[in-house]
């Protein structure tokens, strides 16, 4: 299982420092990463005060947002070969934790310290206006990621808990909230589908939900016109220390994990597996993938099986996965 | 239990995470003792810490205590404990006092005076299914019981603020050329806003605030200075509690600009929500519906009113309407009758114009709501804001919204938002100036318009909060 995942190159992208997240453009052509050094790097086959904690890529490629413990998120728009900061966001209160684009490149979500979440909405001009400003979790938030087809948000928190929400009306209100994890939850992803969600937690466990509409077949409660979430498998006894990252590859379905035990697994969902009770399997376990707890693992969009990661060691390494024969 | 405060204050840096980078101001005397080397705690049953010396000996530790004026000082937290906030202001406070002043001698009792607002008056109305006029004259009659001597309408002191705001416009809009800060003008009725002002914005903000006293204050005042002259007793013999929407009112009464230093007595004492006096009346067995009416007190013996009066523009002061309608015709000679609203992004976001052949001649919005204001700011800072005068209030749907109103446990909250609405425009209203009593004031007890009495009595300032910086900061 150790040669399913085979290390192509790492670069010291954030030396002396953490590697905290790395973001694909949606072309598959650039990678960009961020560190504690403050720095936000573009890595290719082609500024903040304080740690820059996540980036992310428009949908279109020609935006990258960048937040960071300084309290702002950047927009940096792609000028030929060069990015210029157009905009500042401002107004968390505190470190804002992640940043996401919505699929329709109209919307964008940050998460912090302060327990918020908020939506802003961009328009033609670039301008940015705050739509709404969510107080549901009682925590600091840790993730935000949007429903890769509709106008969806899912945010992951210190509260040990998942919420979704959705507009209504003029305003943004929390829909869902799922509980099962038994301590931070850390990060989530959505499958290509965007009917399941995966969250990684401080608990060691992967969970993952599937979406119940309304007068479903399997005869899950709804309450209103609100969908549920029900959590239909956790991965638990595989990893040894809390899980920083997961990553759902769009193109195979595979889901990548970052550990705090310095190593990268990949799990498969066995093939005929009941999808209201499926079964995954580890396929590739590489331990000391990095010499330090890995933060950060991100599925190529284009190229299948090309996988990043980046570390506390303040190191980016590709990988390339191959499923393994006979599994 | 869900924070009572705003979301405009919850945001505002009151938070549990004691973070090495915030300080809390509250300055800890330590008492030095001889030779007592090494101390132990020890916590009895009931909570409380004794200390243990080396001999054996043990003293009482006292608890740190947090009040509303410290909140206010301070830009970081130790605690976000509501009750630990809120301890010198609850219904509690203001039975013990009730309880105790009427033990007292009547040369010795406190003159107890309630300031009932509008907007709790209708969310009680709705509760009990009565009209205003009667919601009002059973409402002093339940505090009278209590053992309130005097109960008033907060609608009569806003009549003040608005007058002043509405001069204040003029002023400022006719100072345009002169200073960059003349314009926007920010209304300074809600505290949520404010404190969000003072502690996350600061001096690039201020500036543009209102000086205008918000109504409770300018009530505050009146019963302080003009009702305590009338009354032949000192500011500081007077009992004044306000009954407000809001937990935030309790913040705004607690600035060290409304405490007297002369009188040694603040303008507003005690502040109770809608919900606590509910609660009071629960505690009494007592529901409003079934007491007697007792007729209503006037500030001024001239007056005497036995409807309450109202103001146009809505469950949140008014304010745009006003001071749009008196900048109309006091800077275009135009008189104005209906306003239109534009909603913008969302229904707490509108805007008004005045135009005139083609030209924008006034351009007013009102924000609620902590989005909206985020907006705003953003908006101002960058220099980029259109608006002359801009109605700010820190709840989604205003005053009547507040997070001290009466809920329905079985109605939706629309429904219940709407009657509440309804019920607080069934009163008649009056332009501010035509008040019985307002023009008198103005005269006998300010000495005019504009005077120094007024300013000092009816405006206000406002402070940046300095954020501490602390060498124990983590630079991540």
């Amino acid at each position: 299982m150790k040669d399913s995942l085979v290390l192509l190159g790492r670069v010291p992208a954030h030396p002396d420092s953490r590697c905290w997240f790395l973001a694909w453009n949606p072309a598959g052509t650039l990678l960009a990463s961020c560190g504690g050094d403050r720095r936000v790097r573009i890595w290719g086959t082609e500024g903040h005060q304080r740690t820059v904690r996540k980036v992310a890529w428009s949908p279109c490629g020609n935006y990258l947002a960048s937040a960071s413990f300084d309290a702002t998120t950047c927009i940096w728009k792609k000028n030929q070969d060069d990015f210029e900061c157009v905009n500042i966001l401002e107004g968390h209160e505190n470190e804002i934790k992640s940043v996401a684009w919505a699929p329709s490149g109209n919307l964008l979500a940050t998460c912090s310290r302060d327990k918020s979440v908020w939506v802003w909405e961009v328009d033609e001009e670039d301008e940015y206006e705050c739509v709404s400003v969510l107080n549901s979790h009682t925590q600091d938030v840790k993730h935000v990621v949007w429903h890769p087809s509709q106008e969806l948000l899912a945010s992951a928190s210190y509260d040990d808990t998942v919420k979704l929400y959705r507009e209504e009306e003029d305003d943004w209100v929390c829909c869902a909230t799922l509980e099962g994890h038994e301590s931070t939850v850390w990060s989530l992803a959505f499958d290509p589908s965007g009917q399941r969600l995966a969250s990684c937690s401080d608990d060691r466990t992967v969970r993952i939900w599937r979406q119940y509409l309304p007068g479903n077949e399997q005869g899950v409660v709804c309450s209103g016109s609100d969908p549920s979430w029900k959590c239909i498998c956790t991965l638990s006894g595989f990893h040894s220390r809390t899980i920083y990252d997961v990553a759902w590859c769009q193109l195979t379905g595979a889901l990548a994990t970052a550990c705090g035990d310095d190593a990268i697994r990949v799990f498969e969902e066995d093939p005929g597996s009941d999808p209201q009770q499926p079964t995954f399997s580890l396929t590739a376990h590489l331990p000391q993938a990095h010499s330090q707890d890995v933060n950060c693992v991100a599925w190529n969009p284009k190229e299948q099986g090309l996988l990043a990661s980046c570390s506390d060691d303040g190191e980016v390494a590709f990988w390339k996965y191959q499923r393994p024969e006979g599994l | 239990m869900a924070s009572p405060f705003s979301g405009a204050l919850q945001l505002t840096d009151l938070d549990d995470f004691i973070g090495p980078s915030q300080e809390c101001i509250k300055p800890i005397k330590v008492d030095k003792t001889l030779g007592s080397g090494v101390a132990k705690i020890h916590i009895e049953d009931d909570g409380s810490y004794f200390q243990v010396s080396q001999d054996g000996g043990t003293r009482k530790l006292e608890k740190a205590k947090i009040s509303l004026d410290d909140c206010l000082a301070c830009s970081g937290c130790v605690t976000s404990a509501e009750t630990v906030l809120i301890t010198q202001q609850s219904h509690e406070e203001l039975r013990k006092v009730l309880d105790a002043n009427k033990t007292l001698a009547p040369g010795q009792q406190r003159l107890i005076v309630i300031s009932v607002s509008p907007q709790s008056r209708a969310s009680l109305a709705v509760r009990f299914q009565l009209n205003p006029t009667d919601t009002a004259r059973k409402l002093t009659a339940f505090f009278k019981k209590l053992g309130a001597h005097y109960v008033f309408d907060t609608a009569f002191s806003r009549n003040f603020s608005l007058l002043e705001s509405q001069r204040e416009f003029v002023r400022r809009f006719r100072a345009q050329t002169d200073s960059k800060q003349a314009l926007p003008v920010l209304t300074s009725a809600c505290p949520g806003w404010i404190c969000y002002a003072e502690k996350t914005h600061g001096n690039s903000i201020i500036p543009y605030v209102s000086t205008a006293r918000s109504p409770q204050q300018v009530m505050g005042s009146l019963v302080k200075d003009f009702f305590a002259r009338q009354q032949c007793v000192t500011p500081d013999k007077i009992y004044h509690v306000t009954v407000m929407p809001c937990y935030d009112k309790k913040l705004e009464a607690s600035r060290p600009d409304f405490f007297s230093q002369e009188h040694q007595t603040r303008d507003v004492d005690c502040v109770v929500t809608t919900g606590e006096v509910l609660k009071l009346l629960e505690e009494e067995g007592v529901s409003l519906s079934e007491l007697e009416p007792a007729p209503l007190d006037s500030l001024c013996s001239s007056v005497s009113a036995q409807e309450p009066i109202s103001h146009r523009g809505g469950g949140s002061g008014g304010y745009l309407e006003h001071v749009f309608r008196h900048a109309a015709r006091e800077l275009f000679g135009i008189h104005v009758d209906e306003i239109t609203y534009k909603p913008l992004r969302n229904k707490d976001f509108q805007e008004v114009m005045l135009e005139s052949e083609g030209r924008v001649l006034l351009h007013f919005a009102v924000a609620y709501g902590f989005r909206n204001i985020q907006n705003l700011v953003q908006k101002l800072k960058r220099g980029r804001c259109p608006y002359h005068y801009v109605e700010v209030m820190a709840c989604p749907a205003g005053c009547l919204n507040g997070g001290g109103q009466l809920k329905a446990p079985d109605a939706p909250d629309k429904q219940l938002l709407q009657d509440v609405e309804r019920l607080y425009g069934m009163v008649r209203t009056e332009a501010p100036e035509d008040v019985p009593g307002v023009q008198e004031l103005y005269g006998h007890w300010l000495h005019g318009e504009g005077s120094t009495q007024a300013d000092r009595l009816l405006h206000t300032s406002y402070h940046a909060v300095e954020k501490a910086s602390s060498g124990l900061s983590i630079r991540w």
